[in-house]
């Protein structure tokens, strides 16, 4: 019983795990490109999730119909943030890109607030769904995981296949010696920073394929500490590692649930979010490097 | 042993401003509770000063201690309550023991964090708030997410009136006397062995290492101090001032962010500095609370982004820049 129980969730577990993988590849990139924890990573989440919502009450389109908008927005979002702000920060100190892109996700938050409202929210898609034995799963999360699945390999592709890609692996490498190659690193920056905005508003979109309810503009911070223990798991330097952590992630939060759950008088959800944060200090002990850190 | 009275000038104006916050709070009717949220803000900025301003490591999960502590004063009078005849020592029980718990996570953070640098130490300061927050709520200790309520127990072994007095005087009285010993272990560890080898870590750590200097017995005696001026805050201005604390109330990461925009406004590790900014800061929430109520965070957001692109250093920073050479420069840090 309990092991059906834990193979449909470990199912689920893998699906979301691709989700996860996909929204935590923008923080990798950007701290790989720019050596900054982006703070304000959830928010970000929580706009591709908006736009969605946009998409779908305002223009009446299905979900998938708004990835490319998200895209766009997201990358718009990415300009526009790192010429305004981050441009002036990639050397500074710790504390300033900390509080700063804390500061940009609140400012996101408020923005959106003041724009929606601060209600919860969703919206309904139907097509159908898959019966198992041991479980049913919706359509909706297959599509999502699918998707997410194909932007990882486009943005592999960009990365292995094409000079620009190369180039922002050589940043990530060694900014200086990329600049003494005669790549124009500040270019880089500004697109790298674009493209990890725009990989996290489209990862948005995904996740409220996932779970359609409980769209609101503070919905993000949940993610961002989600973020941070897969992009440690992935060696944080590393999109391709943070999107295997992700899976791993899936797997381990969705399988712990249905342990936890067997325990009485506990608040199973709670520990498995605290279990995450205990992985990532014995992580951070063992092999700060990430489980598929390179060094 | 010869005490050195000149390196102690710069409190002088620091305790003038608490003097005069405090008397302005005192003898002017409604102004008490601004004081209060004011002292609240300075004493914050300059626990944590401490341990941020002068190592430069970026503690992002600070709020736990002011969390612990609000949990330690919690659990002392709501256990304590029960054994008549203790009666003022439960608040000072309740002190120690957010004392201790702030102790023990500063130790496991210490083991766990402060071998890590930049962006990690950073993640895992705010893993660490995040995973104690939710194992409280989640293994159900300390009544887990449905958290702690003690205005009963805290009238039983007072009586109403002074439980009252205490709640809103003494706790706020408190919280002044906390930010002027953090205002002297400022300028105390500045000013001595510690504070030398703090910056050295600061400016270049493996070279502080190899000069023979104990890095790891210096980050934690700093993140240690600061750590247990946060839990008592906490234990003063929530725990005693509230009688309840929430896990998903106190463990939240805004408050960190606030000790940070306080400190960088007034000039990260100088002595003035988290006055000030813990003044600005205040006195403009407060106002913005008034005049634009729900616009606060929208209106702060991009203001606290444009003024760290523009004066990363800080009102004091650039005071002292201004101030070098002249004779104000030594009541100046």
């Amino acid at each position: 019983m309990i092991l059906e129980l834990l193979a449909g969730n470990l199912i689920h577990g893998l699906l979301l795990g691709c989700v996860y993988g996909l929204s935590t590849m923008g923080l990798s990139l950007i701290f790989g490109v720019l050596k900054v924890i982006n703070v304000g990573h959830g928010p970000f989440i929580m706009v591709g999730a908006f736009v969605t919502l946009a998409m779908v009450t305002i223009f009446g389109t299905a979900p998938p119909v708004a990835i490319p908008a998200a895209l766009v927005v997201g990358m718009a979002l990415g300009f526009a943030f790192f010429y305004t702000v981050m441009r002036r920060l990639i050397k500074a100190p710790e504390f300033t890109t900390l509080l700063v892109t804390f500061a940009i996700g609140i400012l996101l938050q408020e923005v959106v607030k003041f724009t929606f409202g601060a209600e919860y929210r969703g919206y309904n898609w139907e097509v159908g769904k898959i019966i198992l034995t041991i479980t049913t799963i919706p359509m909706t999360k297959v599509y999502a995981s699918i998707g997410s699945i194909i932007i990882a390999l486009l943005l592999y592709l960009w990365f292995n296949k094409t000079r620009t890609g190369t180039a922002v692996r050589a940043v990530v490498e060694d900014s200086e010696g990329a600049r003494v190659c005669g790549v124009n690193v500040d270019r880089i920056y500004a697109l790298s920073f674009a493209i990890a905005i725009g990989l996290t508003v489209m990862s948005g979109v995904f996740l409220t394929m996932f779970i359609p309810v409980g769209i609101n503009p503070y919905m993000g911070g949940v993610y961002t500490l989600k973020a941070f223990v897969i992009a440690v798991l992935g060696g944080l330097t590393s999109p391709y590692g943070a999107f295997f952590a992700g899976l791993i992630f899936g797997l381990i939060e969705n399988g712990a649930y249905v342990l936890f759950a067997q325990i009485p008088g506990v608040a199973p959800f709670s520990l498995t979010v605290s279990l995450a944060f205990w992985m990532l200090f014995l992580l951070l002990l063992i092999k700060p490097t990430g489980l598929l850190g390179a060094k | 042993m010869k005490i050195n009275i000149a390196k102690y000038y710069p409190l002088i104006p620091v305790y003038a401003v608490y003097l005069t916050m405090f008397l302005v709070g005192f003898f002017v009717p409604g102004l008490w509770q601004l004081v209060a949220l004011l002292a609240f803000y300075c004493a914050l900025g300059q626990s944590w000063n401490i341990f941020m301003g002068m190592t430069g490591y970026v503690d992002f999960g600070y709020v736990t201690f002011i969390a612990l502590g609000t949990y330690g004063m919690a659990l002392g009078i709501t256990y304590f309550s029960q054994f008549a005849g203790l009666g003022i020592a439960i608040i000072f029980i309740g002190l120690l023991l957010a004392l201790f718990l702030s102790t023990l996570s500063a130790l496991l953070e210490a083991g766990i964090a402060l071998r890590l640098r930049g962006a990690y130490f950073a993640i895992a300061c705010i893993g660490i708030n995040e995973g104690l927050r939710h194992l409280i709520e989640g293994a159900k200790i300390w009544g887990g997410s449905e958290g702690m309520l003690y205005w009963k127990e805290l009238t039983e072994v007072f009586g109403t009136e002074t439980a009252i007095q205490l709640t809103t005087l003494w706790a706020d009285i408190a919280v002044f006397i906390i930010a002027v010993i953090a205002a002297f272990i400022n300028v105390y560890y500045m000013r001595s062995k510690i504070g030398y080898a703090l910056t050295a870590i600061r400016e270049d750590e493996d070279a502080a290492k190899v000069m023979g200097i104990n890095t790891t017995k210096y980050k934690t005696i700093a993140f240690l101090t600061s750590g247990w001026l946060g839990a008592l805050v906490g234990a003063m201005a929530w725990g005693l001032k509230l009688t309840h604390v929430f896990p998903a109330d106190v463990f939240v990461i805004h408050y960190t962010v606030e000790c940070i925009v306080i400190v960088v406004l007034g000039g990260i590790g100088t002595l003035l500095g988290p006055l000030v900014g813990g003044l600005i800061y205040g006195l403009s929430k407060y106002w913005l609370a008034i005049i634009l109520p729900g616009f606060q965070l929208l209106i702060f957001a991009p203001i606290i982004i444009c003024i760290i692109i523009a004066f990363p250093e800080g009102v004091i920073g650039v005071v002292k820049r201004r101030v070098k050479g002249t004779r104000l420069e030594r009541y100046i840090l």
